[in-house]
């Protein structure tokens, strides 16, 4: 089993993390990662990242566009 | 209702399809609050602007209540809605011809996660491993990690995504979506959409650590 290099692995992050990779993948950058701070703070950092994304405030709908949602559907109600 | 394929509605969604088609104005208001935004994420992977992506959930809204009565549970409301949404901003797309063609949604091409120059050259010491570690964001006070001027850099990073990317990231991320909800609605492979996510991910974070490095 050859291992992966700090370049390869940054490539790897979300396939790891979405439980994509074989078991022996897996194991290789687990072990990579046990060893390697700069790739386990890379992995975490992408952790991070994703977790601020879904801190986000929730796009407002507008108004106009509210009430033409609104139209539709009472419109509907009327059929 | 049981669909064809067996998969009954949800009791959930039976419930709020039932509330719509009876014109029931607090099921509009929750079927706003829930799809308006993740509708909108959709449709801006297809369009460019935001006018013309608010168009097209107007069209999708009307489309979804139209076809309300032939909802038949094989995804759920939610994934039904977004995959409308999703195709009606494809049509649009290929009118206006100024988007992004549908090829786009193909991951391709070499794009680096992390700038090669960041890593030893392969006749160096330690080939293609870190020059210098990134820093450890823990170790930030958690006002700066977690503050508005972070948001603010993330919100940007993601709008400047390339479209394929920013939609995969905004259902993924920002919603909460599941993988097997995007590739559904968005008619992707799970590894491609893997790879879109990933590319995502890695833009912001690059963003990110150039706030944070300064």
């Amino acid at each position: 089993m050859s291992g992966y290099t700090c370049r390869e692995v940054v490539e790897l992050v979300t396939e790891y993390l979405e439980g994509a990779m074989t078991p022996e993948e897996r194991t290789a950058l687990e072990l990579h990662l046990h060893y390697c701070d700069g790739c386990a703070t890379f992995v975490d950092q992408i952790r991070q990242t994703a977790a601020l994304a879904g801190g986000l405030p929730e796009e407002r709908i507008s108004d106009e566009t509210r009430e033409a949602l609104l139209a539709a559907f009472d419109e509907l109600r009327r059929e | 209702m049981i669909g064809p394929s067996g998969v009954g509605v949800s009791p959930g969604d039976a419930l709020l399809v039932g509330r719509l088609r009876e014109g029931d104005g607090s099921a509009f208001d929750e079927a706003i609050a829930a799809l308006y935004a993740p509708m909108l994420g959709v449709a801006r992977g297809y369009v460019r602007s935001r006018s013309l992506a608010e168009e097209v959930v107007q069209e999708a809204w009307v489309a979804m209540l139209e076809g309300l009565d032939r909802f038949e549970g094989r995804s759920t409301l939610r994934t039904w809605g977004m995959r409308i949404v999703a195709n009606i901003a494809r049509d649009r797309a290929v009118r206006e011809a100024r988007s992004i063609p549908f090829s786009a949604f193909e991951a391709d091409g070499d794009e680096r996660s992390v700038e090669p120059e960041r890593f030893h050259r392969v006749d160096e010491p330690y080939p293609d491993g870190w020059r210098s570690f990134p820093r450890d964001w823990r170790t930030l006070p958690e006002a700066q990690l977690l503050g508005r001027e972070t948001l603010d850099v993330v919100a940007q990073a993601i709008a400047e995504l390339p479209e394929s990317q920013r939609v995969v990231v905004t259902l993924r991320d920002v919603h909460g979506y599941g993988s097997e909800e995007v590739c559904e609605v968005l008619d992707i492979s799970p590894g491609n959409q893997r790879v879109l996510l990933h590319r995502a991910r890695a833009r912001i974070r690059n963003r990110l650590e150039r706030h944070f490095d300064g």
